[in-house]
């Protein structure tokens, strides 16, 4: 039995479209990974400092609390009560939020193998408008101290020099 | 003279769209990720230790260093007290007290400064940009050469001054 010769089709693997997706790939995450990493609110605007530099060691474990107003579309508030934006959708008075902190403890305390009287290493940080009233982040801050929380950081825009 | 003319006449060229799309989508998504969509951020620290009060240093007696922020209705700054002593209610009152800060700890860098703590006691409704302006001059300055030069980085909240 003979077998026929087909001519030998190779198959030219053309790299040039696999290398515009990978690219695209990586492109994609690092957007994703750099917006996932700020766990900013847009609708919190800064206070600026010229001394406030983005840190060189990033704590290990932080709890972010975004405190803003809620605007309408010429950046009036509509209420006049400022609010702790949790968890992305959630609007809460500060007042209101010693149960959630309580919460947040449980779980720093329980992930640090901690004691329920212990404190948490854990640092706060305080992104907080600027027209907030100081006295509302400094009832916030109380919160986080009866929850046993006792490092914060408040945060600021860093001004770009001679732009002030 | 006469010029050979090639035989095969004019070839078209197809000009291939596909790879030029690829490569100018890459270049767009290249500049999206190097422009800086959010001023970098900064952090100031706030240390305020849970039911430990202030470790009582018998051998050195630091002065207590106050600054107080007064608040007019609309949360606007009305004054600067340093030490009691009144600064002036504007911007140059910020620079005053950095200044104030800079005479009290002699240099930039002196090791007494880690000992030494300001307490900001500041109005419920003062709006928070002037807080972050006093915690800013508190901590230090930007030198000529755009390098932060720290003072003291103890920084704490008095009580909030509760509305009556």
């Amino acid at each position: 039995m003979r077998f026929h010769k087909h001519d030998p089709y190779l198959a030219d693997a053309d790299m040039t479209p696999m290398i515009d997706v990978v690219f695209q790939l990586i492109a994609f995450f690092m957007v994703i990974i750099n917006f996932e990493a700020t766990q900013a609110d847009e609708r919190v605007k800064l206070p600026s400092s010229d001394l406030a530099r983005p840190s060189k060691v990033k704590p290990d474990q932080e709890l972010v609390l975004n405190v803003g107003y809620l605007r309408d579309a010429e950046g009036q508030p509509i209420d006049p009560d400022p609010y702790v934006f949790y968890a992305g959708d959630e609007k809460i008075r500060i007042p209101d939020m010693l149960a959630k902190l309580k919460l947040e403890a449980e779980f720093f305390q329980r992930k640090n193998n901690l004691g329920a009287d212990d404190s948490i290493p854990t640092s706060v940080i305080i992104r907080a408008d600027a027209d907030v009233p100081t006295g509302m982040i400094q009832e916030l801050i109380m919160l986080c101290r009866e929850a046993k929380f006792e490092k914060f950081h408040l945060k600021a825009k860093a001004e770009e020099p001679g732009s002030s | 003279m006469r010029f050979a003319r090639k035989s095969g006449g004019y070839q078209r060229i197809e000009t291939q769209m596909a790879p030029m799309i690829d490569v100018v989508f890459l270049l767009l998504i290249f500049f999206m990720l190097t422009l800086k969509v959010v001023a970098a951020e900064g952090d100031f620290s706030i240390n305020m230790p849970i039911g430990a009060p202030a470790p009582a240093n018998d051998e050195l007696q630091l002065p207590p260093i106050k600054v107080r922020l007064t608040a007019g209705e609309n949360g606007e700054l009305t004054g600067v007290f340093f030490n009691n002593r009144q600064l002036g209610n504007t911007d140059v009152a910020f620079e005053r007290l950095n200044t104030e800060i800079l005479t009290m700890i002699g240099r930039p860098g002196n090791p007494l400064t880690k000992d030494m703590e300001v307490e900001i006691d500041a109005d419920f409704g003062l709006q928070y940009r002037y807080t972050v302006q006093a915690i800013s001059a508190c901590t230090g300055k930007v030198n000529a050469k755009g390098q932060p030069v720290k003072y003291i980085e103890k920084i704490k909240f008095a009580q909030p001054r509760k509305p009556e």
